[in-house]
């Protein structure tokens, strides 16, 4: 990312990741609140937000969860003043309860939801489709395809929250806020920030039994205003050619549509629908466009959720309307598409032959296959690696004593333990869900439960089910991995480090205060690089009659890096020396650190490009042939 | 026409400066520019991709099978991982650079006869699908130019030799300047310059090359 870009005052043509031409639009569209927790795929929304806040007059928190983020962006709203919050679908989950309201309520400011999907599951638990949030929710909705028009829906976005007085969704996919492209920059006028005065603005945002069903009407009009507004809207538009064959699509599907009827050559033989606003459909766009088609293909990914509206449309203006999508069998509901999906889909839906990819990957998967895997895998200098080194050890020593485990996994770093060569966890779901499983799980299985989270997902979500375990007696093994940072979102700041958005100074929050605050009484910190010393501490904390947390502490090798940068301290590399090495291969069969390597003699070798210099090996090393590098002063 | 560019290498190599530096030189001389960019679940020593498409008929930000005109790899494993977007006797450009993921290692000392990928095993299986296949010892050019970090930008230099590539030279080193730190832009620009001096004796063997001034 060049900040540069982002931060220029004037008009100009810029190179922008999708995710930094949101923060663009807002910019220009003179946001005053911003509020966001970090979740790929929409993590630089926060990371170019939280660097440009010397820049520019607004205010910005790394929220707890994305609940709050909704939350302080709706307060704001209720004012008056413009606010927006990024967050990935999933984490929509966890604000929809607030969401729902705000439609019966409304706000009186902008207030921009910008919400990312991840077909292909790329870094999400799931496949989720969050388009159906909004006509669940009566929250109208806008679907870019590239970064330009991420910019320019954030903008219009703003303008139709204040004039409908709701907030709008941004729906996006990872491949539109991880796309880079071409962006026309507006200039930024920004005005001064100032608090308004509430008593002045008469506003009230309640709602409740009889409140909430006169709000439901009015919820309904005001959709009914924006259905007919959006059938002018400049983000719904055509390309017509002489054919009765179109296409209905939106989102990043429009651009695989664009390249695959250039692949297939039909670029003059099939009209094209790219709809913009998908919430509420502009119905008479839609009608008027299949009115005179014989055929019409409706490219989306995940759900069927335009083509459901296509078949409902056509049953009125056109019946006889052969319609291709999910139900006709020409594209999946699974995993992301890509132009060779799309043309395969539309060839299928014209009756062409068309030979497809299949040949091509097949042949090159025939290339791969001495290839090795690589998987996600943690840093070197990573803590967690540290950490679970140390646990599966006292684990050992308790299986040998019969004690048997269930390991209750979340989510963040630490959730690439599932991933070979480790391979490890019996479960995991969602943000904090491990420890609330790990409630009912011990109630019900003989085995010890061990659930591990995160210090963020501490914060974000696993809190109340601490809580819960604490209240109701449950007995199980708690580990929080605490790396000072949000690490796998890009190390962003959260209640565990005494920095907030853009750097500042704020208060850190005690995971070991909380803990002992709702009256856990077996509460240990260990520092992660201490294996040999943490072993017995787990132990105990395995063997313990109730319920016991420990919190494994350091922090994440990559924040620490840079703020050993910042100081000016080098970050020294350790050797095998070839000398006493006899090859026990303590390092590699227990700690799988990507630095190492075997050398040509099948000595292990650590690449100084890549050592992190955090000690752990030369501490697990049984003859000490692990040693720092001799650094000249 | 648009040229297509399959970058790949491992988390940590700068791979998304790399595109970076493109993209803002192409938006310095208004060439249409669109890419898509995967940055995998870790922060490091995972897998990494970017499509990059120059030119205006690129529309999707993902490159179709069989049409990257050159397939650029950082790492040289990672060079057969993509191999289905390379154009059948399109360019490869790889790293020599071999970065055992700590699998390989594992299976290494627990499975015997097991051995280490080689870059002989690579060049060999990358022979089924293409002969223009240039490697580049960037590590070490990186090292000459006095940070051993500017991996990427020798292969900058490199791309930048290259007749079918549409970006001025004068953009991409401006555009190097103000996306690298302060502190790393000599060596940045020194890596740049090592890099389109290694593509003539390898790369520009293959294909047309503009003439070394």
């Amino acid at each position: 990312m060049v900040l540069k870009e982002v931060l220029a005052k004037e008009k100009k043509t810029a190179f922008m990741l999708g995710n930094e031409a949101i923060v663009r639009g807002a910019l220009e569209a003179d946001v005053k609140i911003v509020a966001l927790y970090p979740g790929a795929p929409t993590s630089e929304v926060l990371d170019t937000f939280s660097d440009a806040l010397g820049t520019f007059d607004y205010q910005m928190e790394i929220t707890t969860n994305e609940k709050v983020a909704l939350e302080v962006c709706a307060g704001a709203a209720f004012a008056g003043i413009r606010s927006l919050t990024a967050m990935k679908s999933v984490g929509t989950n966890v604000a929809s309860d607030t969401l729902f309201v705000l439609g019966y309520t409304g706000v009186r400011g902008g207030l921009v939801l910008v919400m990312a999907d991840d077909p292909h599951a790329h870094s999400s638990q799931s496949e989720e489709d969050g388009r159906f949030f909004a006509p669940n929710a009566y929250i109208p909705m806008l679907e870019p395809s590239s970064p330009k028009e991420a910019k320019d829906m954030v903008k219009k976005a703003f303008e139709i929250s204040e004039r409908h007085r709701v907030p709008v969704l941004l729906r996006t996919v990872t491949r539109v806020n991880h796309q880079s492209g071409i962006v026309q920059l507006d200039e930024i006028k920004r005005s001064e920030f100032k608090k308004v005065k509430w008593k002045e603005l008469n506003e009230e945002y309640a709602t409740l039994g009889a409140v909430a069903r006169r709000k439901k009407l009015r919820m309904l009009e005001r959709t009914a205003k924006l259905a007919e507004e959006f059938e002018n809207s400049e983000f719904n538009f055509t390309k017509q050619v002489d054919s009765d064959v179109g296409v209905v699509t939106a989102s990043v599907s429009y651009l695989h549509v664009l390249e695959a009827l250039k692949m297939l050559k039909l670029q003059s033989k099939i009209n094209i629908l790219k709809l913009g606003t998908t919430y509420p459909l502009p119905k008479n766009t839609i009608k008027n466009f299949i009115k005179n088609l014989k055929k019409v293909i409706v490219v989306e990914e995940l759900s069927p959720y335009l083509e459901k509206e296509l078949y409902a449309i056509a049953k009125d203006v056109n019946p006889a309307l052969a319609i291709f999508g999910k139900n006709s069998g020409a594209f999946s509901e699974a995993w992301e598409y890509n132009p060779n999906i799309v043309a395969k889909g539309i060839a299928s839906a014209m009756g062409m032959e068309y030979a497809g990819h299949k040949a091509i990957v097949e042949e090159a998967t025939k290339y791969k296959e001495i290839i090795p895997d690589r998987y996600p895998t943690f840093c070197a200098g990573c803590p967690h690696r540290a950490t679970f080194v140390a646990l599966n050890q006292a684990l050992k020593i308790q299986v040998a004593k019969g004690q048997e485990h269930y390991f209750s996994n979340d989510i963040g770093c630490y959730s690439m333990w599932i991933f070979p060569p480790i391979s490890r966890g019996d479960s995991s779901l969602c943000m904090g869900a491990s420890v609330g499983v790990a409630n009912g799980l011990s109630h019900v299985i003989e085995e010890r439960v061990v659930a591990v989270v995160g210090d963020s997902t501490f914060y974000h979500a696993a809190v109340p089910a601490l809580i819960n375990a604490v209240h109701n007696g449950n007995k199980f093994t708690m580990l929080i991995l605490d790396n000072s940072v949000t690490a796998m979102t890009g190390q962003q700041f959260n209640p565990s480090t005494e920095f907030i958005a853009g750097g500042r100074q704020g208060k850190k929050i005690s995971i070991e205060g909380i803990c002992g605050a709702v009256g856990v009484e077996f509460v240990e910190v260990v520092d992660s690089y201490d294996v040999k010393g943490n072993v017995e501490v787990f132990r105990k904390a395995l063997e313990y009659d109730g319920l016991a947390v420990v919190i494994s502490r350091r922090e994440c090798a990559l924040y620490g890096d840079r703020n050993k940068r910042r100081r000016g301290e080098k970050i020294v590399p350790f050797y095998v020396d070839k000398e006493t090495c006899k090859r026990p291969y303590v390092c590699l069969r227990t700690f799988y650190c990507p630095a190492y390597e075997l050398d040509e003699d099948r000595q292990p070798r650590i690449s100084p490009e890549l050592c992190d210099g955090c000690s752990v090996c030369s501490r697990l090393c049984p003859i000490q042939s692990i040693k720092r590098t001799e650094v000249k002063a | 026409m648009s040229l297509n560019i399959f970058i790949c290498g491992v988390g940590g190599q700068g791979l998304v400066l790399l595109t970076t530096v493109i993209g803002n030189a192409c938006a310095k001389s208004g060439t249409n520019v669109v890419t898509g960019e995967m940055y995998g679940l870790s922060q490091r020593s995972g897998a990494v991709s970017v499509h990059l498409r120059i030119g205006e008929d690129a529309f999707s930000p993902l490159i179709p099978y069989g049409e990257a005109d050159i397939l650029l790899s950082l790492e040289a494993i990672e060079t057969l991982r993509y191999l289905e977007y390379l154009k059948k006797d399109g360019v490869v450009l790889m790293n020599r650079r071999i970065m055992h993921p700590p699998i390989e290692t594992s299976k290494i000392i627990t499975e015997k006869g097991s051995k280490y990928i080689t870059l002989k095993d690579i060049v060999s299986k990358l022979r089924g699908w293409t002969q223009n296949i240039a490697i580049v010892d960037a590590l070490k050019l990186a090292r000459e130019s006095g940070n051993v970090r500017t991996e990427n930008t020798v292969f900058l230099g490199c791309l930048s030799a290259l007749e079918a590539f549409p970006v001025d030279e004068k953009a991409i080193r401006e555009s190097i300047s103000e996306a690298v730190p302060k502190k790393t832009v000599e060596q940045n620009l020194k890596a740049f310059d090592l890099g389109k001096k290694s593509a003539h004796s390898s790369l520009c063997t293959l294909v047309p090359c503009r003439p070394l001034p």
